[in-house]
């Protein structure tokens, strides 16, 4: 059973809601409906269905009325959201499926998605939150957080204004707004999974057994939203602000489970604008590496055990920049720079990308102490 | 109100709370709303605000109960944050290099997945809890599943040290590291602030609860909410929750609102206490944290270097159609020296009881013998041949296999073609 699956069987049933005020349930309805999405349905499901009860008791006159958005303390994020994102379908090859979410980012039809097998075939359709379909053409991609952008041709005047700023931080309430699995039909209001905002920032991540970095700052959320159909998906915060896109399917590198996260609205908005996507000019676009030679430390690694022993030193080239730094024999690289080296393997990575010249600090356990020590590469001789 | 309705109600998640004490949290520190309900709660804001909040709803406003509502749900993100404060300076990075050994044994040999649910486990940095200023550090098993053999540890100051593997509880997927606080090379000696843990009866289903972990790697930690969805999971040895867990903060605290730790987070299993065994339900809204509050003779067998293994008798029940009349459990086999066979028991006796504890199936029987560790000696009371006959039989690590009935003798069929196998 795949996690896909795993999470499937967990969450299909959940994500049978509705949870829209568009669909004007009552009160007490429409607050358990949202809360349900979240695939831990007990839990904040039996919260927010004590505060409705509590409701009834007090105002037994709300009963009978129509729900008003301050019963639900999130409808009001809910209605901007549903109203503002859009689902997307395509082709789908195999395992990849050919849908997505997409989010409303202009008044004359560009919408922002998640990058996808959806977006490669000849046949794209995009239908609005009111059940139209519309062709749409592919704008243009950024590799670098896995997000595209797509335009139809509609006027949209109902979108989301892109934040110059971060929305949001660590514990505040989200929620996600998505067509996870196509369980929402046409006409029907898209699925909402209630969460907080977990962390935000860089991650190191993979997808299958290609290494692959989105390469900003994410927004980690702890609603269930790594399912099919999902990404592209809005995650909005409590008062209706757009704090991020729920992004493409993604494993961690670290802990190999599914991430649950979204491209933050400030890094949307550097991409729509055609800006920089960080403040480092150097990640906007692909690195440019300066050849100035193979960086020289002067080190042997322990290789006996495998590439996935401890980098253990087995030599030290005398009169090498190790050697004057004053590493040695036996001692454990547990770090070069700030990357972690848990193994040959990540050592032999981290020493390649050195830059000669350049002093970088190596964390190095020598018995029970650990010590840094700072080398400066050179570059590598010609001949060597 | 006694304390136990206090602390339930201070941590009712309807947590409305109307715009006064609102400001008054955010421009005096919660002093004025505490202050004046001191006979109610202790001084603690956030209890203050709820039962505030509470009461508010209850006797007054009909018509602000909307706005209330509202204002009180979206406060509780500031709580989750002034929680997750509390427990950071306890909390640690647990870095692991090397370790190639796979999960499962014969399992992963044979190519299958060594850990369930995920195709590896890490070998990113994971989180664990400061126990005592010597140096002392609670985590999860998982995180050493490949056996890594350096293992370090990196302070809430950014220090690192080298740290020693102790003793192991595998029924609690637990693991004791022991950090050497004598100075570094050119250091101070780092100061530890232990966890505070809440007494088991501060705990109560359906209170909030945040989960904090360090495996998505930053400057901060990530952390999630939820709810105590159960007490008593395990064989009384976890917590359920709902906030995520996952090996992204396996080895970190379930906390209450106030920062104290409910529980260390770990994967388990009713059904499985193999190593990694649970993992398969991360991030599912179905987590444990296992409380150590009062625990100290357990914690100090696992400082010693001792490894708690789940106790096997070592029998196989029969697989039976209907329940028996009377209840008990008919033994289909006695593995070969296993206690059991130590003991005498045979096939055909018939368990009733274990320590007084009446059995009345199989589910019975692996609910007791969950509750108990190998080493411990427990009383067993079998019917044979119409005699009740009591023996004593110590419990040892046996197999890693849960109990199971026998299986029925395999019907004869015709050989099918073996099917292709799926991946």
């Amino acid at each position: 059973m795949t996690q896909i699956e795993r999470q499937q069987a967990i969450k299909a049933r959940l994500a049978a809601f509705g949870g829209g005020h568009a669909a004007r349930p009552r009160h007490t309805t429409c607050i358990a409906g949202v809360a349900a999405q979240k695939a831990r349905t007990i839990g904040v499901g039996l919260a927010v269905f004590f505060v409705a009860m509590s409701i009834n008791l007090v105002g037994v006159q709300a009963a009978d009325e129509e729900a008003t958005p301050a019963d639900n303390p999130f409808a009001k994020a809910i209605e901007t959201a549903q109203h503002r994102t859009v689902r997307i379908y395509g082709a789908g090859i195999g395992r990849e499926h050919g849908y997505a979410t997409g989010i409303l980012v202009s008044a004359d039809g560009l919408i922002l998605t998640a990058d996808g097998i959806y977006l490669a075939g000849r046949r794209l359709n995009v239908m609005l939150p009111d059940g139209r379909l519309y062709p749409a053409t592919l704008v243009r991609r950024a590799p670098q957080i896995q997000t595209a952008l797509i335009k139809i041709d509609a006027k949209t005047p109902t979108h989301f204004t892109l934040p110059q700023k971060p929305v949001g931080e660590a514990g505040d309430w989200v929620v996600a707004v998505s067509n996870a699995f196509k369980v929402a039909d046409r006409g029907e209001p898209l699925s909402v999974n209630l969460g907080v905002i977990s962390q935000r920032d860089a991650l190191d991540t993979k997808r299958r057994m290609t290494e692959m970095q989105v390469k900003s700052d994410v927004i980690i959320i702890d609603a269930i939203t790594a399912n099919p159909g999902a990404p592209g998906g809005a995650v909005v915060t409590a008062d209706g602000r757009l704090a991020g896109m729920i992004g493409k399917l993604i494993q961690s590198g670290d802990t190999n489970t599914w991430l649950n996260y979204a491209v933050p609205s400030d890094v949307l908005h550097r991409f729509v604008a055609g800006k920089p996507l960080t403040d480092d000019a150097n990640d906007g676009g692909p690195k440019v590496v300066t050849p100035v030679g193979k960086p020289y430390v002067g080190i042997r690694l322990f290789t006996l055990s495998g590439k996935r022993a401890p980098a253990y030193v087995d030599r030290v080239l005398p009169g090498s920049p190790a050697a004057e730094a004053g590493l040695r024999k036996d001692d454990l690289i547990l770090a070069i720079g700030d990357d972690r080296v848990p193994n040959i393997r990540a050592a032999e990575g981290a020493l390649a990308t050195l830059k000669p010249g350049e002093e970088t600090t190596f964390t190095v356990k020598r018995r029970s102490t650990i010590l840094p020590i700072r080398i400066t590469p050179t570059a590598v001789k010609s001949n060597d | 109100m006694t304390d136990h309705m206090q602390h339930h109600s201070g941590r009712v998640p309807l947590a409305a709370c109307p715009p006064v004490p609102l400001r008054d949290v955010e421009n005096t520190g919660g002093r004025a709303a505490s202050g004046t309900r001191r006979t109610l709660c202790r001084a603690k804001v956030w209890h203050s605000v709820f039962v505030t909040a509470l009461v508010v709803l209850v006797t007054l406003a009909p018509s602000r109960s909307a706005q209330a509502v509202d204002t009180g749900y979206l406060l509780a993100p500031k709580a989750f944050r002034a929680a997750a404060d509390k427990v950071r300076p306890s909390l640690v990075t647990i870095e692991t290099f090397g370790g190639i050994a796979k999960a499962g044994g014969k399992a992963a040999k044979k190519g299958r997945t060594p850990v369930r649910g995920i195709s590896k486990p890490g070998e990113g940095p994971t989180t664990g809890l400061i126990l005592s200023a010597d140096g002392h550090i609670v985590t999860s098993t998982y995180n050493f599943i490949t056996k890594p053999p350096i293992i370090t540890v990196v302070l809430h100051d950014g220090s690192r040290h080298v740290a020693k593997l102790l003793g192991q509880d595998e029924t609690r997927g637990l693991a004791i590291l022991k950090i050497d606080t004598s100075a570094s090379e050119g250091g101070d000696a780092p100061t530890l602030q232990p966890v505070k843990f809440a007494p088991p009866r501060d705990v109560v289903v359906g209170q909030w609860v945040v989960s904090v972990g360090v495996g998505y790697g930053g400057d901060r930690p990530a952390i999630s909410a939820g709810i105590i969805s159960a007490k008593n999971r395990i064989f009384g040895k976890a917590i359920q929750t709902d906030a995520n867990t996952s090996p992204a903060n396996y080895g970190g605290p379930l906390i209450d609102l106030d920062g104290r730790v409910i529980g260390v987070i770990a994967p388990l299993s009713p059904r499985s206490t193999g190593a990694g065994a649970g993992v398969e339900w991360y991030d599912s809204g179905i987590g444990f944290a296992v409380p150590l509050h009062g625990q100290s003779s357990l914690i100090e067998r696992l400082v010693k270097g001792e490894v708690i293994k789940p106790g096997r008798m070592g029998v196989q029940p029969k697989r039976q159609t209907k329940p028996l009349p009377f209840g008990g459990v008919e033994i289909g086999k006695v593995m070969p020296n296993s206690p059991a066979s130590k003991a005498g028991l045979k096939a055909g006796d018939i368990i009733y009881d274990v320590n007084g504890i009446r059995i009345e199936g199989t589910t019975d029987l692996r609910n007791v013998l969950g509750r108990y560790i190998a080493g411990d000696t427990v009383r067993v009371a079998v019917q044979r041949g119409g005699k009740l006959i009591e023996v004593d039989l110590t419990l040892s690590p046996g197999s890693d296999r849960p109990a199971r009935p026998t299986p029925r003798p395999k019907p004869k069929v015709t050989p099918k073609k073996p099917e292709p196998k799926k991946e």
